[in-house]
């Protein structure tokens, strides 16, 4: 799909910003991290001219931009840092909620694994199928599914009351 | 996943938060900039372009000129026109072993081995010529061992030295 620079990326950034960041959470210790990597990585996907629609490459481009930044040494040696710290302290929230059903909802995703939170937002908030998810974690269509199970198995548990 | 159906409704009403106007303006700020990093986006297009570790390079480079050096000053001694025989007599001393030219000569390449003993796979790049092709780079550090030997002698030479190589596999999308 051919496009030019003066295309409107706004609309399609306003759209795919938000589960941008959430994806780019993942590999970073902030808001500021998580936005520093969706700049970068949605500037080269939108210069490069790819297909919006492609969105296993926009969200394959966003994990190799963030998996690059964790390789460098200066990054590393803030994310070592930042380990010894109380993750939940420095995190500003990721969801806008409108109630506590969903702030509850909200917190549990929150709780989740990364490997398997990861799986939940390419699926819920990206529209992501399988194959697409399997080619952007570099995991196997199965895993990417049983991850998804065993994420959604945790958060319908962690939604029970208490007895 | 019927269970789940209820679920999934709920996440999808979770609506991730809304991207503040400052990463707007970020990007675009960094759309019209001058593309001034366009090499380095020519080779690995949507990925930061990392600075390549020369250092290997060099150290590979370096051994490499060395072994050839010294596979040359060899081959100099080794292949140089032998000496005009004297008709042997019986008195003649045994020559010492580090003059005798026909000691060296005849070699004859007896193994080539390859060893790999670090791989790193990292992750996908892009086609440096199609942007749109993406593919995966690993990364393999081997050790390259060549060996000549002398069958009439029993003499050989061994010639070690690192290596990197780098082969990226073709990954493709639906």
């Amino acid at each position: 799909m051919e496009r030019t620079l003066d295309e409107n990326w706004k609309t399609c950034f306003a759209q795919l910003g938000p589960a941008l960041l959430l994806f780019a959470r993942r590999w970073a210790n902030c808001r500021a991290d998580a936005e520093d990597i969706v700049q970068e990585a949605f500037v080269r996907f939108w210069r490069r001219q790819h297909s919006i629609e492609n969105r296993a490459l926009l969200y394959a481009t966003v994990r190799s931009t963030a998996l690059d930044r964790l390789r460098s040494d200066q990054r590393r040696a803030r994310r070592e840092a930042a380990v010894a710290l109380d993750r939940d302290e420095h995190s500003e929230p990721c969801f806008s909620t409108a109630d506590e059903g969903q702030q509850l909802l909200a917190a549990a995703v929150e709780r989740l694994p990364d490997e398997q939170r990861e799986v939940v937002i390419l699926k819920v908030w990206n529209e992501l199928t399988f194959a697409e998810i399997a080619t952007v974690l570099e995991i196997s269509q199965n895993t990417a599914a049983s991850r998804y199970r065993y994420a959604l198995g945790a958060l319908k548990k962690s939604l029970q009351p208490h007895e | 996943m019927n269970d789940f159906s209820e679920l999934e409704s709920e996440l999808k009403r979770l609506r991730p938060t809304e991207v503040g106007d400052a990463l707007f303006q970020r990007i675009e700020r960094a759309l019209l900039r001058p593309n001034e990093t366009a090499t380095a986006e020519t080779a690995t297009a949507g990925i930061i372009p990392r600075q390549p570790s020369r250092t290997g390079t060099w150290w590979s480079l370096g051994l490499g000129l060395t072994a050839a050096t010294v596979l040359i000053l060899l081959g100099l001694g080794f292949f140089a026109p032998p000496q005009t025989k004297t008709t042997p007599t019986v008195a003649q001393e045994t020559p010492a072993a580090s003059t005798s030219p026909s000691l060296t000569s005849g070699l004859q390449p007896s193994a080539l081995t390859q060893t790999v003993y670090r791989q790193r796979d990292e992750g996908l790049v892009f086609s440096p010529n199609q942007s749109e092709r993406l593919l995966r780079r690993v990364r393999y550090d081997t050790r390259e061992t060549m060996q000549w030997r002398n069958p009439q002698t029993g003499a050989s030479l061994r010639v070690s030295y690192p290596a990197e190589q780098v082969v990226l596999t073709p990954v493709s999308f639906q």
